[in-house]
């Protein structure tokens, strides 16, 4: 066991490791108080480990209201004692921001606050300048929130100047402009700020910071090179991304996992040898060696234990944050304590289920952890008598079930029809730039391997197997998946479907259209991959529309600039003749042409549940029931592991709801 | 004919103005609250006729977004005795909606497939339902006798079944979504008889039960106003009343809630033709705006009674008001739908009290001499909210007319009816006493003189042109084009930084005046906030007849006399030079807050544009909010 799962020293305060739970929407709270359900969430991580968790940012100041469920300070206090009380021994501490003029007037109907007269991006508000008046009552309020994190006995605050945070605003070129005492010193209101919550909190509590520290908007941001005073602060995370770049704080899986390493090293250089007289400064530079000042956390896509331990041995970071990767595996740090590091489940990075902030609130939870967010509704799974269970279909689906049915200790055979394991994870994987989401498959077998269950790959099984099973006293299970779905046009041209793509279908010469009524990562990604022959075909007004709960959607309109392809949005494909595909706009009907050798389908699927047709008493799961996402398959897989241990038969329904 | 009474089998109405079935978001864990009671009883005391409330889902699996009323749950129960106690307070009957919503839906909320006649995946939630079997058919119709049941302990006086909007009973009576080869697909409408008997089995025959027919989904292939006569003709014998409907949910939206873009009656056909082919009343829907229109539709045999939702959202008191006296809906689609569509409760860019019924105001305050400075939308509404909570209001605007922005934006195509927002609030000011100076500059000296207890500006903004435009000829502002000022002509770029009507509204303008436009935004739509009011659809069938050519990902980071412009493509980082005749800036304006600091001695308020210039909902909260507060 490295440094990563040991104690640490935070200011004032010992951590139990160095795993670090950042703050994050969620949308767990009820009204604006955190939840019993936000103190579940976060004790599952204390109980694995966590070191530092640091509960969902709250507004300091009714003038703020970012999202419907986002904490607002007063409302927190009985909620920050619960978690506290429930994640012992992780230290804890309130974060604590304002949204300023990143937030949302949709809910406080009220001005936003911003530095100066500069529209958001995203949301094109312009807000209220802040006077001295407003200036005041936000310091204030962040001092105010201290001191009810103090009465609720945290070990400390974290201010947040990253990512959606007014004090972000006030530091950057990009959105203050003022010629006031606040603008001619950027670094005035977060030093007023740190300085009030530090006689709030006393000495002997923690206060951190969410720093960012790269803009990436060179022209007038914030820049690595330009560290702001930071007086009193025991504790800085170091981020990076703008309003202009809201996804490069917490990319998907696009991004390579530990981007900050390099602007964190020297974000902690500076911060230790500012002090520093030029002899000093020639001396060997001392990894371990902090000389006061505050410890630095490593944020941004860490997922790997070795390399977060790595990273600590190399002197980049104290701490590490590993938020999704603790939000796919509460356990993380005991599994690094317990030596077995492998059977920690990946995180995809896809941000499909870890990203909330989205208008219709969906709970935070994780592609291959369903019960994450979830924890107060996560049944028991039936305690029984061991039996023979055959699982069919190696998906998503099927892995999950074979997996949970070996923990409760049944007896599985894993049967799979094609001679690798994996299902639809193969092929989510083979989209350009989405290998990640690969990682899950090699964590299964090793699973699987690890807890006895028999797989059988290249194993077809009909349903007089299922008949003999059956007499036997086997329990089964069907898992298995999608086949391609109905096409709406005719082609004359050669036509694969994107799985079929992903698998390696070699297209002839010439343009290729990529046909994408779904809009998610399929369609953009395999229009990526075929490069600047692409013409994607869309209904949506942009290409990817699903993308945008992920970060990824601008992203994506970017890359397929880059490589070239050309988008045909509002456009349905009537069909492909004579090497010319047939668009028509769909809302004024005007039809237009574009060449077209090859068409790449990324269009719905539907179930491949012959089996289950021709058995519909037999408890199925996934996308046989209907195709969907990996997190479904996976939720539904463990759901449908503890029905057929239970001897539950149809013919009624899948799935009934229980309690919701 | 409009207030003439009419009997609904059991029930008698008495007028013709029906407060039919939308989302509100206000239900809390899948309960309706104390809102939903002050929303639907304000609607009732301001004279309808009936009230028919949003849907409520008969089965657990049926989630499609997070504010859902669960009529399943027998725990919904009391709030509805609280919904129905407070509407009857008013002598006016309340009817419940029931629905699934089928493959309308997702698995978001409630982690389960979603279910539907067949595996198809809905246009907008796009997700691969379940075929629902047989035994899951059954389950369903006894989860809308069950829902009924509980809506009559809670004292519902009916209910109404929805098979149009964003319903599995609709999916089952369209070809599009239907593709079942067993009984339920050869008979579409089977499964609409079986729930038809067994809810009127659950109800008795002394409770109302309506039908709600889609009669053109909009789409090729989709029901026709055909089936929806044949459909309504199989359940005439069972049911009181039959409601109509035009387009889906999911994909036809714009047809359900026209914008100010679409005629008044465009949806009469509907009602006319059902009217003609059963004996039932029939309720026709589709932007009733005024009584008039209402009147006319009953003359016509349109309709035996009309549905008016945004015209009683906009004015609880519709139905009992004085034609002249209603704050009449501009259907601008802002914050009704603009917002319901967005999981947010659903309020009223006119009438700044909807959504917020259960909401207190202030206590009254001892009266005083307010001065409002500035007669747009803020000015206008802090000056008869004052005025109604017995405030002594002087409202002084500097230009000849009230009104401000609004009147400005009226004058573009297709968007008139916009000046309902400031004609409303200025009949009220003048009805509760508000002396209205217009032509009249106010400065510090003036506030002085008149030495009023409180001063509430609302100055509005000024148009700004973007830096790059500093100096140069043929670069002017929207609003110098509305006004008259500039009169561009041949090539017209439009850079967009708003994404909402103002580019749009100038771009057909021009267009229409023989300019070749162009409207450029950075963002990767252009007029992107036009979905959210339903307005996009028919922008892009206008746009292309005029020939209005949209461009997306690009801005304008320079300028030359010419007009030379630089054109920035973000997305790869590449800057080319276009010239055109003239450039139209669709920008942020900037606050005219000269007197915030200028006056002293009294206190000042701050509202609307001045403030920060935002759109028009944002001036009307503020100004009621002001109002009550002084």
């Amino acid at each position: 066991m490295g440094a990563l799962a040991g104690p640490v020293r935070v200011g004032p305060r010992t951590a139990p490791s160095r795993v670090v739970f950042g703050p994050h929407p969620t949308n767990l709270a009820r009204r604006r108080e955190i939840s019993d359900r936000h103190v579940a969430y976060y004790a599952r991580r204390a109980a694995g480990g966590c070191g530092v968790i640091v509960t969902e940012t709250a507004s300091v100041h009714e003038s703020d209201w970012p999202y419907e469920r986002a904490p607002l300070s007063v409302d927190c206090v009985d909620g920050w004692a619960a978690v506290r009380e429930a994640c012992r021994p992780a230290l804890v501490l309130a974060g604590l921001g304002h949204a300023g003029a990143q937030g949302s007037s949709a809910y406080s109907q009220q001005t936003l606050w911003g530095a100066s007269r500069i529209a958001d991006v995203a949301s094109r508000e312009v807000p209220q300048v802040m006077e001295q008046a407003e200036i005041d009552a936000l310091v204030a309020g962040f001092a105010s929130a201290a001191a009810l994190a103090v009465s609720a006995d945290l070990d400390g605050v974290e201010i947040d100047a990253g990512q959606y945070a007014l004090l972000r605003q006030f530091l950057s070129g990009l959105t203050n402009q003022r010629d006031d005492a606040y603008g001619r010193d950027r670094g005035r209101l977060l030093r007023e700020v740190l300085g009030a919550v530090r006689r709030a909190l006393g000495e002997d509590r923690i206060l951190a910071l969410r720093l960012c520290c790269d803009e990436l908007a060179p022209w007038a941001g914030i820049t690595p090179g330009q560290l702001p005073d930071l007086p009193g602060v025991d504790l800085v995370t170091v981020v990076r991304g703008s309003g202009l770049t809201t996804h490069a704080t917490r990319p998907d899986l696009h991004t390579d996992p530990g981007f900050n390493r390099a602007l964190c090293a020297s974000v902690r250089h500076a911060l230790i040898t500012a002090g520093w007289s030029p002899e000093q400064r020639t001396e060997p530079f001392s990894a371990r060696d902090q000389r006061g000042g505050p410890a630095v956390v490593l944020q941004g896509s860490v997922v790997d234990p070795a390399f977060a331990q790595a990273a600590l041995e190399a002197g980049v970071c104290d701490l590490v944050e590993m938020t999704r990767a603790q939000i796919a595996d509460p356990g993380l740090v005991a599994l690094v304590r317990a030596g077995t590091p492998e059977r920690i489940r990946p995180a995809t990075l896809s941000n499909q289920r870890t990203h909330v902030r989205d208008p219709r609130n969906p709970i935070v939870s994780d592609d291959a952890e369903p019960d994450a967010g979830h924890e107060m509704e996560t049944p028991a799974f039936p305690v029984v008598e061991p039996r023979d269970v055959l699982v069919v279909g190696g998906g998503p689906a099927g892995l999950e079930a074979a997996r949970e049915l070996a923990r409760h200790g049944h007896r599985v055979r894993l049967a799979e029809r094609s001679a690798r394991l994996g299902g639809a994870v193969l092929l989510a994987a083979a989209v350009a730039g989405r290998r990640r989401m690969g990682v899950l498959i090699p964590w299964w077998e090793r699973e699987l391997a690890r807890l006895g269950v028999t797989v059988e790959t290249g194993v077809h099984v009909d349903a007089a197997a299922l008949d003999a099973a059956g007499r036997d006293g086997t329990a089964v299970l069907l898992a298995t998946g999608s086949r391609s779905g109905l096409r709406s046009y005719a082609a004359d041209v050669p036509v694969v479907t994107a799985a079929e793509f992903a698998a390696g279908a070699v297209l002839p010469d010439g343009p290729v259209v990529v046909h994408d009524p779904v809009g998610d990562w399929t369609g953009v990604g395999a229009a990526e991959q075929v490069g600047s022959r692409a013409v994607l075909v869309t209904p949506d007004q942009v290409a990817g529309t699903q993308l945008s709960i992920t970060g990824d959607l601008a992203p994506a309109t970017v890359r397929l600039d880059r490589a070239g392809v050309r988008r045909e949005l509002l456009s349905s494909l009537v069909e492909v003749r004579g090497g010319v595909a047939v668009l028509e706009h769909v809302w004024t009907g005007g039809r237009r042409e574009v060449p077209c050798a090859a068409v790449v389908d990324c269009g719905h699927r539907l179930p491949d549940d012959a089996l289950w047709r021709a058995r519909p008493h037999l408890v199925r799961a996934g996308d046989c029931v209907a195709p969907r996402t990996l997190h479904e398959a996976i939720r539904e897989g463990r759901r449908a592991a503890a029905e057929v241990v239970r001897g539950n038969r149809g013919p009624g329904p899948d799935f009934r709801a229980q309690g919701v | 004919m409009l207030f003439t009474p009419l009997q609904l089998g059991p029930l008698t109405v008495r007028n013709r103005i029906v407060f039919t079935a939308h989302l509100t978001n206000a239900a809390v864990d899948g309960r309706a609250t104390e809102q939903h009671a002050a929303y639907y009883a304000a609607r009732a005391a301001g004279g309808a006729g009936m009230i028919i409330t949003e849907e409520h889902s008969v089965h657990p699996a049926d989630r499609p977004y997070e504010k859902l009323i669960r009529g399943h749950d027998p725990a919904a129960i009391p709030g509805y005795r609280r919904l129905t106690a407070a509407v009857h307070a008013h002598g006016v009957p309340v009817l419940a909606q029931l629905n699934h919503n089928g493959g309308q839906s997702s698995g978001m909320y409630s982690r389960l497939p979603v279910w539907a006649p067949s595996p198809l995946a809905d246009p907008l939630f796009r997700e691969v339902a379940k075929e629902i079997t047989v035994v899951e058919i059954a389950e369903i119709v006894d989860g809308y006798a069950r829902t009924a049941a509980h809506c009559v302990e809670g004292g519902f006086d009916g209910v109404e079944l929805q098979c149009s909007h964003a319903s599995l009973l609709r999916q089952f009576l369209s070809p599009l979504t239907n593709l079942r080869t067993d009984t339920y697909g050869t008979d579409r409408s089977r499964v609409v008889a079986e729930v038809v008997a067994a809810v009127r089995d659950a109800i008795g025959p002394d409770r109302v039960l309506g039908v709600r027919l889609c009669g053109d989904e909009g789409m090729a292939g989709g029901i026709t106003i055909d089936d929806a006569v044949e459909t309504a003709r199989r359940v005439e014998p069972h049911v009181d009343y039959l409601n109509t409907s035009i387009g889906v949910a999911t994909s036809t939206l714009h047809l359900i809630e026209a914008s100010m873009h679409v005629p008044r009656d465009y949806a009469h056909s509907i009602p006319a033709a059902l009217r003609k082919a059963v004996a039932r009343p029939v309720i026709g829907v589709g932007r009733f705006g005024d009584h008039e229109q209402a009147q006319r539709a009953l003359d016509d045999g349109v309709c035996d009674l009309v549905g008016v939702v945004r015209g009683q959202v906009a004015d609880p008191d519709f139905a009992r008001r004085a034609p002249a006296e209603i704050r009449t809906c501009s259907a601008c689609n802002q914050e009704c739908v603009g917002r319901v569509g967005l999981n947010r409760w659903l309020g009223c860019a006119q009438n700044p009290r909807a959504g917020r019924e259960s909401v207190p105001l202030p206590p009254l305050a001892v009266p005083r001499r307010v001065l409002v400075v500035g007669g747009g939308p803020a000015g206008l509404q802090a000056a008869a909210t004052a005025a109604s909570r017995g405030h002594r209001v002087t409202l002084c605007e500097r230009s000849q007319q009230t009104g401000g922005q609004v009147r400005l934006a009226a004058t573009a195509p297709g968007r008139a009816e916009l000046t309902a927002m400031v004609d409303a609030p200025l009949a009220e000011c003048l009805r509760l006493g508000v002396e209205v100076r217009t032509g009249v500059e106010v400065d510090a000296a003036l506030v002085e003189r008149l030495a009023p207890d409180a001063v509430v500006l609302a100055t509005g903004a000024v148009p700004e042109l973007p830096g790059w435009a500093a100096g140069l000829d043929h670069v002017v502002d929207v609003r110098h084009v509305l006004a008259g000022d500039a009169a561009p002509s041949g090539r017209v770029l439009i850079p967009d930084e708003l994404g909402f009507h103002q580019a749009t509204s100038v771009a057909e303008l021009l267009a229409a005046r023989g300019c070749s436009v162009e409207i450029m935004t950075p963002g990767m739509v252009v007029g992107q906030d036009l979905g959210i009011t339903l307005d996009m659809e028919n922008f892009h069938r206008r746009a292309a007849a005029a020939g209005i050519a949209l461009t997306t990902d690009r801005m304008v980071v320079g300028a030359r006399a010419g007009v030379l412009v630089d054109v920035l493509h973000h997305t790869v980082g590449a800057t080319e030079e276009r010239r055109y005749d003239w450039v139209v800036c669709a920008s942020p304006p900037r606050p005219d807050d000269a007197l915030w600091h200028a006056v002293r001695g009294v206190p000042v308020h701050r509202i609307g544009d001045c403030l920060a210039p935002r759109r028009v909902h944002a001036a009307t909260v503020e100004g009621a909010r002001v109002g009550a507060q002084l």
